[in-house]
């Protein structure tokens, strides 16, 4: 079955996020399991599913199939698999509940992330490790976090197309208006430029607002087929399709700014179904780190190679500009959920249930995440 | 005084980099199938999955790509010499490696700069291979 024939076949029908401001700060007794089954729950009750008729599990994060089976009571399951704990996953994950209904492995996928990265005092960026054995070339010279590896590349795009950091704060402060209209959004207070400037430096040019951010929480989502979705409570949003397309670099940034990544996963994505660039309502970004949103922009083609920085300004991507981005907050401000959070907003905007946030006739959203494992989506609404 | 900062542990792949270090020998591995010229030392050859490397003597010369000044303790350590720089270097035999750039102040360190490799022994079993500016007339 080619891409096109694919597109449409399947769909979020369910779709449940944890109240990630509610959650924000520390709690030991807190577990992944119990906000996992939380957001499941509410999930099954959002598509109007009984948990007795999910026959496939997916898990996405650091919650294992079968603890997380016993607490939700997923006792009869066809299908299940587990998913390594990371941003890049969420399509990827998404594409195998798509493909597990149509092959007819499962009729109802539950899938789901729960992260208790703040309440169990995950740090990161101790660096090394991802090259497998004792192989250490990062942090023996003090290199660590991803963060600073983007920061870094960020220092070569300045170097070779211009533009300033002021500049680059764009993306921080739009995602952060965008919080303040979505009641669970952990960062609810405004941010000034000016304030995005004055915020101290964590891996230069890179401040601490172009960092995501680290919390609880979970999301969980139900796909099924396009037939069964009819006879459900929700609109069902439609999987176009996702794509992917390696970068293994042990520098982990992509010496071109992922330009070839982006251009293949459009290829892949965007063009057996003729939907070009100008055909997108919304983007939605796994914002690891401010400059995702940049790099994706001109990788995909939305702004002019070089040019992602001016073309930023002015409230372009923001709520009631041309492309609004990461409507709900991105990882930015509304919560970390490894991409997961915002394609949960992808569908509240399809649906037209975004409230506040609604843009107006919303129906082709596209997800990217850059990292070592670049990947995309697209969703729509008929 | 005793060394807080991270220190690889030695494997069958990279021994041979950091026994050279040690003795002030900057090695790369390459592969005596197809040429190619690696970093990290991994045992087998990227091009062609090759198990037969050999090791060959760096020029030692390359240019930054990019840098960043870290700001955050994240590095055990490293933690009283924060703002300190890392660079991306690119190697003029190909590969890409991370270290740090001395001799220059860090607000005046530029992607392209050229510098040359340089031995820091820090301590009696470790040498890391750092990097300073060098002229680009100079080579
Ligand atoms: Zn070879």
């Amino acid at each position: 079955m080619s891409k096109a024939e694919f597109s449409g076949r399947t769909a979020i029908v369910g779709i449940a996020t944890s109240d990630f401001k509610a959650l924000y700060g520390t709690d030991p007794e807190r577990t992944r399991e119990d906000l996992a089954t939380h957001a499941i729950r509410d999930a099954l009750d959002d598509a109007g599913l009984k948990k007795e008729q999910v026959d496939g599990l997916i898990t996405g994060g650091t919650v294992h199939y079968e603890p997380l089976a016993y607490r939700a009571g997923l006792t009869d399951v066809r299908f299940c698999v587990d998913y390594p704990s990371a941003g890049r996953m969420c399509p990827m994950a998404l594409m195998h509940a798509a493909q597990a209904v149509e092959n007819g492995l499962a009729n109802y996928v539950v899938l789901f992330n729960s992260l208790c990265f703040r309440s169990n005092q995950v740090k990161f960026g101790m660096g090394g490790g991802w090259m497998g054995t004792g192989l250490l070339y990062d942090s023996v010279y003090g290199m660590a976090s991803p963060g600073a590896q983007y920061s870094l590349a960020f220092t070569r795009y300045q170097h070779l197309y211009g533009g300033t950091e002021e500049q680059l704060g764009a993306i921080p402060v739009a995602f952060r208006k965008h919080a303040q209209l979505n009641p669970v959004a952990i960062m609810q207070n405004s941010m000034t430029i000016e304030d995005y400037l004055a915020a101290r430096y964590i891996a230069q040019p890179l401040r601490l607002f172009d960092y995501c951010l680290v919390n609880d929480g979970a999301v969980a989502y139900v796909v099924t087929s396009a037939e069964r979705a009819r006879d459900l409570k929700q609109k069902p949003v439609m999987i176009g399709g996702t794509a992917g397309r390696a970068n293994f670099r042990e520098w982990y940034v992509d010496l071109d700014f992922w330009a070839d990544a982006c251009a293949s996963m459009k290829r892949d994505l965007m063009d057996p179904l003729g939907v070009g660039t100008d055909d997108i309502d919304s983007v939605q970004v796994y914002d690891n780190f401010s400059v995702s949103v940049l790099w994706g922009l001109e990788g995909f083609g939305f702004a002019p190679k070089g040019q992602g920085l001016e073309w930023i300004q002015d409230g372009r991507i923001e709520l009631g500009g041309e492309l609004p981005i990461n409507t709900s907050g991105g990882m930015l401000s509304e919560a970390y959920l490894q991409g997961w959070n915002q394609h949960a907003e992808s569908v509240r905007q399809l649906r037209g249930q975004a409230g506040p946030r609604q843009i107006p006739d919303c129906q082709r959203i596209l997800y990217w995440g850059l990292s070592a494992l670049p990947s995309a989506s697209l969703l729509y609404v008929d | 005084m005793t060394y807080v900062k991270p220190l690889p542990e030695l494997t069958h792949e990279d021994r041979p980099f950091w026994e050279a270090a040690r003795e002030h020998r900057f090695i790369l591995p390459r592969c005596r199938d197809c040429g190619h010229i690696w970093f990290p030392p991994y045992s087998s050859c990227q091009k062609c999955l090759s198990f037969d490397r050999e090791w060959i003597e760096a020029s030692g010369r390359g240019t930054v790509w990019g840098y960043t000044i870290m700001c955050q303790p994240y590095v055990p350590g490293y933690a009283d010499e924060m703002p300190y720089n890392v660079v991306l270097v690119e190697l003029e035999e190909g590969p890409l490696l991370y270290s740090n750039l001395v001799g220059v102040p860090d607000e005046e360190i530029r992607p392209d700069i050229p510098v040359e490799a340089f031995f820091d022994d820090v301590t009696d079993d470790f040498t890391l291979i750092r990097f300073r500016p060098r002229n680009r007339t100079g080579e």
